[in-house]
C-alpha cells in the first residue's frame, strides 16, 4: 500500500472496511490458544487428582490445583512471549478480565474450601442450612461455563457459546449426581467440551 | 453539498493506519507494517505526519533487549476520522 492522494470515496471506505475487519481477525487469531492451554492442564490435574484422591489419601490431594494455576499462568505468560504481535484492544481485555475474575473467585474459593479442609475455619462455616457441603466442583464448574459463553458472546462465536452453555449447565449438575473423587472427571468433561473443543474450533476459524 | 475531505487522512497509507489504530488501543510497527504492507521507510514517513498532526502518539521503547515502537490513536485523531468519515457521507450520498 503506498501513497496515494487521488482515491474516490468508495475506495476510502473499502481501506477502512479492509483494515478494521483485518484488525479484527489478528486479534482472534490467538484467542483458541489459552483456551486449549488451561483445558489442558484442567483436564490432566483433574484425572491426576481424582487418582489419587481414589488411592492415595483423599480430598486432601486437591491442593494441587494451586500448583495447576501456577504452571498455568507460568505457560500463558512463556505463550505471550512467543507469538508475534498482536494490538491491544478492548476485546482481549474484557476477555482476560472474564478469566481474570473467574480465577480470583476460584482460587478464593477453594482456598476457603481448604482452609476448613485442614480444620483451620469452623465447619459450620461452609454448611448449608440442610447441613450439606457447599458443592464447589459444581460452583467452578458453573462459573467456569459462565466466563466460556461470555468469552463466545463476545468473540460472536456461537459455537463456543454453546459447548460452554452444555459444559457449564451439564457439569453443574453432574457434579452434584457424582460426590468424591468421580467429580472430578466430570470437571475434566467440561474442561473439554467448554473449554479444548471450543479452542480448537477458534484456531481452526482465526486461521483460515 | 460535498464536505471537504482532511487531506491528511485521504490517502491510502494512513487511512489504513487510522483504521487499524481506531479498532485498537495500541499496535506496535511490525504489526501496522503486515497489515498495509507498506515499506518500513514509507511507513515511518506517513506515521511522522500523523504524529506531527497530533493524530497518533508514537512510543519508541524496548521490549527485552528489542527496541519496540508503539503507536496509538489520540482523542484529536479520533474526532479527525470520525469528521472524515462524516465527509465521506455526502460524496456517497448516504448522509442525513
Amino acid at each position: 500500500m503506498e501513497e496515494n492522494e487521488n482515491m474516490t470515496a468508495e475506495r476510502s471506505l473499502e481501506i477502512i472496511r479492509e483494515s478494521i475487519e483485518q484488525s479484527r481477525r489478528a486479534m482472534t487469531k490467538y484467542s483458541g490458544m489459552p483456551m486449549i492451554w488451561w483445558g489442558g492442564l484442567v483436564v490432566v490435574f483433574a484425572v491426576l487428582i481424582a487418582y489419587l484422591w481414589k488411592n492415595h489419601g483423599g480430598p486432601v490431594w486437591n491442593v494441587l490445583w494451586f500448583v495447576m494455576a501456577l504452571i498455568g499462568m507460568v505457560g500463558d505468560k512463556l505463550m505471550e512471549k512467543r507469538r508475534e504481535s498482536v494490538p491491544k484492544n478492548i476485546i482481549g481485555s474484557v476477555i482476560s478480565k472474564v478469566w481474570a475474575t473467574f480465577g480470583i473467585f476460584c482460587c478464593g474459593l477453594g482456598f476457603i474450601t481448604c482452609l476448613a479442609g485442614f480444620g483451620v475455619l469452623s465447619f459450620k462455616s461452609l454448611t448449608s442450612v440442610s447441613g450439606c457441603f457447599i458443592p464447589i466442583t459444581s460452583i467452578i464448574t458453573f462459573a467456569l461455563g459462565m466466563a466460556s459463553t461470555t468469552t463466545g458472546l463476545i468473540l460472536k462465536n456461537r459455537v463456543v457459546s454453546i459447548c460452554s452453555i452444555i459444559a457449564g449447565i451439564g457439569g453443574f449438575f453432574l457434579a452434584l449426581c457424582y460426590p468424591g473423587g468421580e467429580q472430578l472427571l466430570v470437571m475434566a468433561a467440561v474442561a473439554i467440551i467448554g473449554l479444548v473443543i471450543p479452542g480448537i474450533i477458534v484456531n481452526i476459524q482465526t486461521r483460515k | 453539498m460535498f464536505q471537504p475531505l482532511n487531506p491528511l487522512l485521504h490517502s491510502e497509507l494512513r487511512l489504513a493506519v487510522m483504521s487499524l489504530l481506531v479498532s485498537a488501543e495500541e499496535a506496535e510497527f511490525p504489526y501496522i507494517k503486515e497489515q498495509t504492507g507498506a515499506t518500513a521507510g514509507n511507513l515511518s514517513v506517513q506515521l511522522d505526519k500523523l504524529s506531527e498532526a497530533g493524530y497518533i502518539s508514537v512510543e519508541k521503547t524496548f521490549k527485552g533487549k528489542r527496541p519496540c515502537t508503539i503507536c496509538r490513536i489520540t482523542p484529536a485523531g479520533l474526532k479527525a476520522f470520525e469528521e472524515y468519515i462524516e465527509a465521506l457521507k455526502s460524496y456517497l450520498n448516504i448522509g442525513k
